[in-house]
């Protein structure tokens, strides 16, 4: 926990440079009080003020057993969520081009088969299931404009 | 007798066969949602905001509305079958729910749940009702000024109540403006923060970042390790207590009601807080109160009857300020100004018909809750042995398919991806998001308020400290400040954060 403090704190401090410096392009003052820079450039100080606490607590503060115990969990399960955005961002690349009820089928498909470990026939099943519902409730139900792609479903 | 009449109004609106529809809707997903671990109200309403975007306000509120108090509602259904709270709001419950259906009485312990939360939605929308009114009519007076401290106060409440640590909220507060201020700017009307990319034209959505940091966020955490839970089994014969445990249970509660509809009306305490000290005093009170923890019917009488209660308060300043108090009801106010209204005390003059209508559908909620939760109590439970590895899947589509019809865009789903992995790695650093997403939307409103205070003043700094009310609002926050600081507060929050762990 200690390190994932000190991180926040870093990326924090880092933010706070970046408002500040960038609302320097903005007016300050503007011709009836403030200008467009005034809020993001004391957003930018605030935000250094509490991430430079947060930093000398972190370094400061004893932390016991439990607080040093990584919070992030092993390889093998960083992998899932990894595999899962990346599935995800797979999902937003095609599903222009596939239409999304197809793209549905192959996200659920491939979720089940690799990442759970089901069979491919489980998979397909399940993945035909889901792109059913989607299209009962989602378009034909709901009436939502959802991509059709080049096949056109 | 003014009030009366705006309410049969109110009901006249909402007793149309499509709106009760839409409740009935509500409270189901509502139930679900709390049913399962890790997908809370905020990121279902969120997700669902789209979908109604067809129809009209009305409607789609009552179905938002009835989301949260599902919700709440619904959450207690895991806490006492599995010891495995469906939403914070729940972990109080968790204590003596699951002791009851250890002991075979977990039946009791969800039908006095269903009870309370029906006692309590009612008695608080009924104060939900007799405050909002003069509240609205008081909050008439307030200029610029007050409504800048009014926001820092309701934001600073937030960051104080709300997260485990008081820097890391601040700080999360802090980049939730640092967002709030990318797109089209409040003053002069020119791009900030824009980059050239037309998407950020209309600033981040707070919608996306929502759904990101509380639906694919929460997921991801749930989806980490293959999660195996085995439910207690219930069957509809066991489901009522008997008359002397509701009897035994009426002031529990009355107090968990009286409790958690005042918390939930302050900006930040919110649902599980309210809970927590709806039980200390419960136990506290009590003339055996070593029976708590092994099963006692007032330990889940007085946490479900304050979360459902909370959620009444929580609408008080939503409807008669315009502030949000809590993340259900931030998401709430994103919806209701995507539909353009404008929730504040004009919005009893300017839309009386829908706020009305919203009250009444609350009551109506509430009828439908109890009367559709009892007898699907066992169907409910039955829901937790799907595994969650084809819940997930599911739950991911939503958020896309939610995040891609705000403006029928990939990158709004993008936008939404981007803030799942800071939501993941935010709920793993114990970082809340609910302050970030609560600065999102509040910040454009802090900086209009303050734009325009300054504009009126000539740039007269004082004018925050000489009006009487915001001086008043601001020195409220001056002394929450110096409390939260000091080491007294410090140690009972500690201790509050080891009984939630």
């Amino acid at each position: 926990m200690k390190k994932g403090d000190i991180t926040f704190s870093v990326i924090g401090l880092g933010l706070s440079l970046w408002l500040i410096l960038e609302s320097q392009k903005f007016d300050y003052a503007s011709k009836f009080g403030i200008g467009p820079g005034f809020f993001p450039f004391w957003l930018g100080i605030i935000l250094a003020a509490f991430s430079l606490f947060r930093f000398i607590i972190s370094l400061k503060q004893k932390y016991d057993a439990e607080d040093l115990k990584p919070r992030l969990p092993g390889w093998g399960s960083l992998g899932r969520i990894g595999l899962i955005m990346l599935i995800m961002a797979g999902f937003a690349l095609v599903m222009n081009g596939l239409g999304f009820i197809l793209t549905v089928f192959l996200f659920v498909s491939i979720i089940l088969f690799i990442l759970e470990g089901d069979s491919i026939l489980k998979s397909i099943f399940y993945g035909v299931m889901f792109s059913a519902a989607v299209f009962l409730v989602f378009r034909y139900w709901l009436e939502v404009d959802l991509p059709r792609g080049l096949l056109g479903i | 007798m003014d009030i009366f009449n705006s309410l049969m109004q109110g009901f006249a609106t909402v007793l149309t066969p499509f709106n009760i529809w839409m409740a009935v809707i509500g409270c189901f997903f509502g139930t679900i949602v709390g049913i399962l671990p890790g997908l809370g109200p905020s990121a279902t309403i969120a997700m669902l905001i789209p979908l109604t975007f067809g129809m009209n306000a009305t409607p789609a509120m009552i179905m938002m509305c009835a989301i949260y108090y599902g919700a709440m509602y619904g959450g207690s259904t895991t806490s006492i079958l599995l010891n495995v709270p469906g939403e914070s709001a729940s972990v109080a419950t968790t204590i003596d729910g699951y002791q009851m259906a250890r002991q075979g009485r977990g039946g009791a312990a969800l039908g006095i749940s269903a009870i309370g939360s029906f006692v309590a939605g009612i008695l608080g929308t009924i104060g939900l009702m007799l405050i909002c009114v003069p509240l609205a009519k008081f909050a008439l007076k307030f200029g610029p000024a007050e409504f800048f401290s009014l926001i820092v106060m309701g934001l600073l409440t937030i960051v104080y109540v709300g997260g485990k640590s008081i820097s890391k909220s601040l700080m999360s507060g802090v980049i939730g403006m640092a967002l709030g201020t990318i797109g089209i700017d409040v003053i002069q009307g020119a791009p900030r923060f824009v980059y050239d990319l037309p998407e950020l034209m209309d600033g981040v959505s707070f919608i996306t970042v929502v759904m990101g940091i509380f639906g694919i966020g929460e997921v991801l955490v749930s989806a980490e390790e293959r999660m195996k839970i085995t439910p207690i089994h219930v069957k509809f014969k066991d489901l009522w207590p008997t008359v002397a445990e509701v009897w035994q249970s009426k002031w529990a509660i009355l107090r968990g009601t009286a409790i958690g509809f005042f918390m939930g009306a302050l900006p930040g305490a919110g649902a599980t807080i309210s809970s927590f000290v709806a039980y200390a005093v419960e136990k506290g009170v009590a003339k055996n109160p070593e029976r708590f923890g092994k099963g006692a019917i007032e330990g889940v009488a007085a946490p479900e009857s304050a979360n459902n209660a909370c959620t009444s308060g929580a609408m008080v300043h939503l409807l008669a300020l315009g502030i949000p108090g809590s993340g259900a009801t931030a998401v709430m106010l994103g919806a209701l100004m995507l539909y353009g209204l404008k929730p504040g005390p004009m919005m009893f003059h300017t839309n009386p018909d829908f706020v009305w209508a919203l009250i009444a559908s609350m009551f109506v909620g509430n009828v439908i809750l109890i009367v559709m939760n009892l007898p699907m109590i066992p169907f409910f439970a039955m829901g937790l042995r799907i595994p969650y590895r084809y819940l997930y899947p599911g739950i991911l589509l939503i958020c896309i398919i939610g995040a891609y019809s705000l403006s029928s865009s990939i990158y709004d789903v993008w936008v939404m991806l981007i803030f799942g992995v800071i939501g993941y790695f935010m709920k793993k650093f114990d970082i809340p998001g609910a302050p970030m997403g609560i600065a999102l939307i509040l910040g454009p409103m802090l900086e209009y308020n303050l734009y325009r205070a300054l504009a009126l003043s000539r740039g007269d700094l004082t004018v925050f400290f000489t009006r009487p009310i915001s001086a008043t609002l601001l020195a409220i926050a001056a002394i929450m400040t110096i409390l939260f600081s000091s080491k007294t507060i410090r140690v009972k929050r500690k201790m509050l954060e080891e009984v939630e762990e």
